[in-house]
Protein backbone atom coordinates (compact mmCIF):
# COMPACT_ATOMS: atom_id res chain seq x y z
CA UNK A 1 0.00 0.00 0.00
CA UNK A 2 1.27 3.78 -1.06
CA UNK A 3 0.46 6.87 0.17
CA UNK A 4 1.72 9.71 -2.39
CA UNK A 5 3.81 12.15 -0.94
CA UNK A 6 2.92 15.64 -1.78
CA UNK A 7 4.62 17.17 -3.97
CA UNK A 8 4.56 19.54 -6.82
CA UNK A 9 6.44 17.57 -9.84
CA UNK A 10 4.31 14.62 -11.42
CA UNK A 11 4.93 11.74 -9.12
CA UNK A 12 4.29 7.96 -11.22
CA UNK A 13 3.21 5.36 -8.65
CA UNK A 14 4.08 1.71 -9.63
CA UNK A 15 1.05 -0.33 -8.34
CA UNK A 16 2.52 -4.40 -8.39
CA UNK A 17 0.26 -7.75 -7.93
CA UNK A 18 -1.08 -8.00 -5.24
CA UNK A 19 -0.47 -4.31 -3.69
CA UNK A 20 -3.38 -1.38 -4.39
CA UNK A 21 -2.22 2.60 -3.81
CA UNK A 22 -4.64 5.31 -3.12
CA UNK A 23 -3.75 9.37 -3.51
CA UNK A 24 -5.23 12.70 -3.13
CA UNK A 25 -2.71 14.06 -5.48
CA UNK A 26 -2.99 15.74 -9.12
CA UNK A 27 -0.04 15.10 -9.69
CA UNK A 28 0.01 11.76 -9.14
CA UNK A 29 -0.32 8.74 -12.08
CA UNK A 30 -1.02 5.30 -10.94
CA UNK A 31 1.09 2.89 -13.45
CA UNK A 32 0.52 -0.83 -13.88
CA UNK A 33 1.08 -3.74 -16.50
CA UNK A 34 -1.84 -5.84 -16.83
CA UNK A 35 -1.75 -9.65 -18.01
CA UNK A 36 -4.56 -11.98 -16.50
CA UNK A 37 -4.41 -9.14 -13.55
CA UNK A 38 -7.30 -6.92 -13.10
CA UNK A 39 -6.92 -3.34 -11.79
CA UNK A 40 -10.19 -1.79 -10.42
CA UNK A 41 -9.45 1.94 -10.22
CA UNK A 42 -12.15 3.54 -7.66
CA UNK A 43 -12.14 7.33 -7.58
CA UNK A 44 -14.59 10.30 -6.05
CA UNK A 45 -15.00 12.87 -8.24
CA UNK A 46 -16.26 15.05 -5.82
CA UNK A 47 -13.67 14.65 -3.64
CA UNK A 48 -11.18 14.11 -5.80
CA UNK A 49 -9.39 11.35 -4.67
CA UNK A 50 -9.00 8.02 -6.04
CA UNK A 51 -7.12 4.73 -5.91
CA UNK A 52 -6.39 1.67 -8.34
CA UNK A 53 -5.20 -2.31 -7.05
CA UNK A 54 -4.20 -4.74 -9.49
CA UNK A 55 -4.50 -8.97 -8.46
CA UNK A 56 -4.70 -11.85 -9.79
CA UNK A 57 -7.36 -14.24 -8.20
CA UNK A 58 -5.36 -17.44 -7.08
CA UNK A 59 -6.33 -20.66 -8.45
CA UNK A 60 -7.36 -21.72 -5.12
CA UNK A 61 -7.15 -25.54 -4.57
CA UNK A 62 -10.14 -25.35 -1.59
CA UNK A 63 -12.56 -23.90 -4.39
CA UNK A 64 -13.71 -20.55 -5.75
CA UNK A 65 -15.06 -19.51 -2.20
CA UNK A 66 -11.36 -19.36 -1.21
CA UNK A 67 -10.85 -17.07 -4.28
CA UNK A 68 -13.50 -14.55 -3.60
CA UNK A 69 -12.56 -13.72 -0.04
CA UNK A 70 -9.21 -13.04 -1.58
CA UNK A 71 -10.60 -10.73 -3.72
CA UNK A 72 -12.80 -9.45 -1.19
CA UNK A 73 -10.18 -8.22 0.94
CA UNK A 74 -8.36 -6.87 -1.53
CA UNK A 75 -10.86 -4.77 -2.72
CA UNK A 76 -12.12 -3.83 0.51
CA UNK A 77 -8.65 -2.52 1.54
CA UNK A 78 -8.99 0.40 -1.33
CA UNK A 79 -12.20 1.10 -0.29
CA UNK A 80 -11.34 1.73 3.52
CA UNK A 81 -8.27 3.76 2.51
CA UNK A 82 -10.38 5.47 -0.03
CA UNK A 83 -12.92 6.51 2.49
CA UNK A 84 -10.14 7.67 4.99
CA UNK A 85 -8.49 10.09 2.35
CA UNK A 86 -12.07 11.23 2.66
CA UNK A 87 -14.03 9.85 -0.49
CA UNK A 88 -17.87 9.02 0.30
CA UNK A 89 -19.08 5.54 -0.40
CA UNK A 90 -22.31 6.44 -2.76
CA UNK A 91 -20.25 8.68 -4.57
CA UNK A 92 -17.07 6.07 -5.79
CA UNK A 93 -17.17 4.92 -9.29
CA UNK A 94 -15.24 2.60 -11.10
CA UNK A 95 -13.27 1.35 -13.89
CA UNK A 96 -11.88 -2.22 -14.63
CA UNK A 97 -8.99 -3.27 -16.77
CA UNK A 98 -7.27 -6.08 -17.21
CA UNK A 99 -8.46 -10.20 -17.47
CA UNK A 100 -6.60 -10.82 -20.40
CA UNK A 101 -6.54 -14.44 -21.62
CA UNK A 102 -2.35 -14.44 -21.97
CA UNK A 103 -1.85 -18.18 -22.86
CA UNK A 104 -3.65 -20.53 -25.03
CA UNK A 105 -2.37 -23.38 -23.02
CA UNK A 106 -3.57 -22.65 -19.79
CA UNK A 107 -6.92 -22.13 -18.50
CA UNK A 108 -8.88 -18.82 -18.38
CA UNK A 109 -7.57 -17.32 -15.44
CA UNK A 110 -8.42 -13.84 -16.89
CA UNK A 111 -12.30 -14.63 -17.15
CA UNK A 112 -12.63 -15.84 -13.33
CA UNK A 113 -10.86 -12.49 -12.15
CA UNK A 114 -13.37 -10.42 -14.73
CA UNK A 115 -16.71 -12.11 -13.38
CA UNK A 116 -15.12 -11.51 -9.80
CA UNK A 117 -14.66 -7.94 -10.64
CA UNK A 118 -18.06 -7.21 -12.13
CA UNK A 119 -19.69 -8.85 -9.62
CA UNK A 120 -17.88 -7.70 -6.70
CA UNK A 121 -18.68 -4.16 -7.34
CA UNK A 122 -22.45 -4.77 -8.65
CA UNK A 123 -22.87 -6.41 -4.75
CA UNK A 124 -21.63 -3.14 -3.52
CA UNK A 125 -23.70 -0.70 -5.33
CA UNK A 126 -20.47 0.64 -7.21
CA UNK A 127 -21.40 1.79 -10.10
CA UNK A 128 -18.86 0.69 -13.20
CA UNK A 129 -18.16 3.72 -15.51
CA UNK A 130 -16.05 2.00 -18.17
CA UNK A 131 -14.17 -1.60 -18.58
CA UNK A 132 -11.57 -2.82 -20.87
CA UNK A 133 -11.32 -6.47 -19.81
CA UNK A 134 -10.63 -9.90 -21.81
CA UNK A 135 -8.64 -10.04 -25.42
CA UNK A 136 -5.25 -11.65 -25.87
CA UNK A 137 -2.89 -8.81 -25.15
CA UNK A 138 -1.55 -7.36 -21.94
CA UNK A 139 -2.22 -3.88 -20.77
CA UNK A 140 -0.43 -0.95 -20.26
CA UNK A 141 -2.15 1.50 -17.73
CA UNK A 142 -2.44 4.81 -16.27
CA UNK A 143 -4.45 6.00 -14.15
CA UNK A 144 -4.89 9.65 -12.52
CA UNK A 145 -6.78 9.46 -8.96
CA UNK A 146 -8.15 12.88 -8.45
CA UNK A 147 -10.10 13.18 -12.19
CA UNK A 148 -10.67 9.52 -12.58
CA UNK A 149 -8.99 9.50 -16.01
CA UNK A 150 -7.32 6.52 -17.29
CA UNK A 151 -5.52 5.26 -20.30
CA UNK A 152 -3.98 1.97 -21.62
CA UNK A 153 -2.03 0.55 -24.30
CA UNK A 154 -2.13 -2.46 -25.57
CA UNK A 155 1.32 -4.43 -25.39
CA UNK A 156 1.82 -7.21 -27.55
CA UNK A 157 3.88 -9.72 -25.81
CA UNK A 158 6.17 -9.87 -22.75
CA UNK A 159 9.26 -8.50 -24.01
CA UNK A 160 7.55 -5.30 -25.09
CA UNK A 161 5.91 -4.54 -21.61
CA UNK A 162 8.93 -2.98 -20.07
CA UNK A 163 9.70 -1.09 -22.77
CA UNK A 164 9.16 2.81 -22.49
CA UNK A 165 5.67 3.99 -23.84
CA UNK A 166 7.22 6.75 -25.93
CA UNK A 167 10.29 6.71 -27.48
CA UNK A 168 12.18 9.14 -28.08
CA UNK A 169 13.16 9.89 -32.37
CA UNK A 170 16.24 10.81 -33.22
CA UNK A 171 15.70 14.15 -35.18
CA UNK A 172 15.92 14.45 -38.88
CA UNK A 173 18.63 16.14 -40.61
CA UNK A 174 18.20 19.65 -41.58
CA UNK A 175 21.20 19.75 -44.03
CA UNK A 176 24.26 18.67 -44.71
CA UNK A 177 25.49 19.56 -41.50
CA UNK A 178 26.74 16.76 -39.05
CA UNK A 179 26.17 17.85 -35.33
CA UNK A 180 28.20 16.22 -33.34
CA UNK B 1 -27.83 -30.66 21.10
CA UNK B 2 -24.54 -29.31 20.09
CA UNK B 3 -23.55 -25.77 20.98
CA UNK B 4 -23.41 -24.63 17.07
CA UNK B 5 -27.61 -25.12 17.18
CA UNK B 6 -28.26 -22.51 19.76
CA UNK B 7 -25.56 -20.28 19.23
CA UNK B 8 -26.90 -16.90 18.20
CA UNK B 9 -24.55 -14.52 16.09
CA UNK B 10 -24.67 -10.87 14.70
CA UNK B 11 -22.39 -9.93 12.06
CA UNK B 12 -21.76 -6.44 11.84
CA UNK B 13 -19.67 -5.45 8.13
CA UNK B 14 -20.32 -2.18 6.12
CA UNK B 15 -19.53 -4.35 2.96
CA UNK B 16 -22.20 -6.58 1.43
CA UNK B 17 -20.13 -9.33 0.07
CA UNK B 18 -18.13 -9.61 3.17
CA UNK B 19 -20.77 -9.73 5.58
CA UNK B 20 -22.23 -12.60 2.95
CA UNK B 21 -18.40 -14.48 3.04
CA UNK B 22 -18.90 -14.11 6.96
CA UNK B 23 -22.48 -15.22 6.90
CA UNK B 24 -21.52 -18.34 3.96
CA UNK B 25 -19.01 -19.42 6.18
CA UNK B 26 -21.21 -19.55 9.50
CA UNK B 27 -23.77 -21.70 7.30
CA UNK B 28 -20.85 -24.05 6.36
CA UNK B 29 -20.18 -24.47 10.23
CA UNK B 30 -24.13 -25.13 10.64
CA UNK B 31 -25.11 -22.19 13.18
CA UNK B 32 -27.79 -20.62 11.21
CA UNK B 33 -29.07 -18.27 13.68
CA UNK B 34 -27.28 -15.09 11.88
CA UNK B 35 -28.62 -11.93 11.78
CA UNK B 36 -26.21 -9.61 10.08
CA UNK B 37 -26.14 -5.27 10.85
CA UNK B 38 -24.10 -2.71 8.47
CA UNK B 39 -22.11 -0.84 11.64
CA UNK B 40 -21.70 -0.09 14.61
CA UNK B 41 -24.77 1.82 15.70
CA UNK B 42 -27.05 -0.38 14.11
CA UNK B 43 -25.81 -3.18 15.80
CA UNK B 44 -26.44 -1.57 19.16
CA UNK B 45 -30.26 -1.04 17.81
CA UNK B 46 -30.72 -4.74 17.11
CA UNK B 47 -28.72 -5.62 20.47
CA UNK B 48 -31.27 -4.03 23.02
CA UNK B 49 -34.37 -5.64 21.44
CA UNK B 50 -32.49 -9.19 20.04
CA UNK B 51 -29.72 -10.57 22.30
CA UNK B 52 -27.28 -12.77 20.59
CA UNK B 53 -24.30 -15.12 22.26
CA UNK B 54 -21.18 -14.05 20.08
CA UNK B 55 -20.32 -10.71 17.54
CA UNK B 56 -18.27 -11.14 14.25
CA UNK B 57 -17.52 -7.28 13.87
CA UNK B 58 -15.30 -5.42 11.34
CA UNK B 59 -12.84 -2.73 11.87
CA UNK B 60 -13.69 -0.15 9.41
CA UNK B 61 -17.31 0.67 8.94
CA UNK B 62 -18.82 4.35 8.99
CA UNK B 63 -20.98 5.54 11.79
CA UNK B 64 -19.28 4.16 14.55
CA UNK B 65 -16.63 0.98 13.80
CA UNK B 66 -15.47 -2.09 15.82
CA UNK B 67 -14.09 -0.88 18.17
CA UNK B 68 -16.17 2.03 19.41
CA UNK B 69 -18.76 -1.07 19.23
CA UNK B 70 -16.98 -2.73 21.80
CA UNK B 71 -16.87 0.12 23.79
CA UNK B 72 -19.77 0.47 23.71
CA UNK B 73 -21.10 -3.68 24.62
CA UNK B 74 -18.29 -3.58 27.41
CA UNK B 75 -20.25 -0.32 28.95
CA UNK B 76 -23.50 -1.41 29.34
CA UNK B 77 -24.64 -3.96 31.36
CA UNK B 78 -26.79 -6.01 29.38
CA UNK B 79 -24.03 -6.86 26.57
CA UNK B 80 -21.20 -6.64 29.05
CA UNK B 81 -20.25 -10.20 28.62
CA UNK B 82 -21.11 -10.77 24.72
CA UNK B 83 -18.41 -12.67 22.89
CA UNK B 84 -16.44 -10.25 20.56
CA UNK B 85 -14.10 -10.94 17.66
CA UNK B 86 -12.81 -8.34 15.53
CA UNK B 87 -12.81 -9.26 11.55
CA UNK B 88 -9.92 -6.75 9.90
CA UNK B 89 -7.73 -6.50 6.93
CA UNK B 90 -5.28 -4.84 8.60
CA UNK B 91 -4.18 -6.55 12.28
CA UNK B 92 -1.72 -3.65 13.22
CA UNK B 93 -0.07 -4.33 16.94
CA UNK B 94 -2.02 -0.74 17.89
CA UNK B 95 -5.38 -2.37 17.18
CA UNK B 96 -4.55 -5.65 18.90
CA UNK B 97 -3.35 -3.78 21.97
CA UNK B 98 -6.68 -1.75 21.59
CA UNK B 99 -8.92 -4.60 20.76
CA UNK B 100 -7.59 -6.19 24.19
CA UNK B 101 -7.75 -3.33 26.63
CA UNK B 102 -11.10 -2.96 25.47
CA UNK B 103 -12.02 -6.61 26.04
CA UNK B 104 -11.91 -7.62 22.88
CA UNK B 105 -12.27 -11.82 22.95
CA UNK B 106 -10.42 -12.64 19.35
CA UNK B 107 -9.19 -11.46 16.40
CA UNK B 108 -9.14 -12.77 12.83
CA UNK B 109 -7.57 -11.56 9.72
CA UNK B 110 -9.13 -11.59 6.31
CA UNK B 111 -9.05 -13.19 4.29
CA UNK B 112 -9.86 -16.40 6.54
CA UNK B 113 -10.82 -19.83 5.65
CA UNK B 114 -13.88 -21.58 7.11
CA UNK B 115 -11.76 -23.57 9.12
CA UNK B 116 -9.54 -20.81 10.68
CA UNK B 117 -12.94 -18.71 11.13
CA UNK B 118 -14.29 -22.09 12.96
CA UNK B 119 -10.91 -22.30 15.46
CA UNK B 120 -11.32 -18.41 16.16
CA UNK B 121 -14.80 -19.03 17.60
CA UNK B 122 -14.47 -21.55 19.57
CA UNK B 123 -11.56 -20.40 21.11
CA UNK B 124 -14.30 -17.75 22.87
CA UNK B 125 -17.39 -20.22 22.53
CA UNK B 126 -16.02 -23.85 23.09
CA UNK B 127 -16.49 -26.79 20.83
CA UNK B 128 -19.46 -25.72 18.15
CA UNK B 129 -20.55 -29.99 18.09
Amino acid sequence: MTFAKTAATPQIISVIQGEYAVSDQPNVTMSTVLGSCIAACLYDQNRRVGGMNHFLLPEAKTGDGQNVKYGAYLMELLINDLLKMGAQRHHLRAKLVGGGKMSQLLGDVGAKNIEFGRRYLINEGIPIDWESMGGVQARRVHFYPTTGELKEKFVQNDAQIDKPAVVARRPKRQSNVELF
Amino acid sequence: MALRDSLKVLVVDDMPTSRGLIVQALEEMKIWKNSTENNGQTALERLSKEPVHLILSDMNMPVMDGLELLRNLRANRATKGVGFILVTGKPTPELVAKGRSLGMNNMIKKPFTTAQLKACIEQVVGPLA
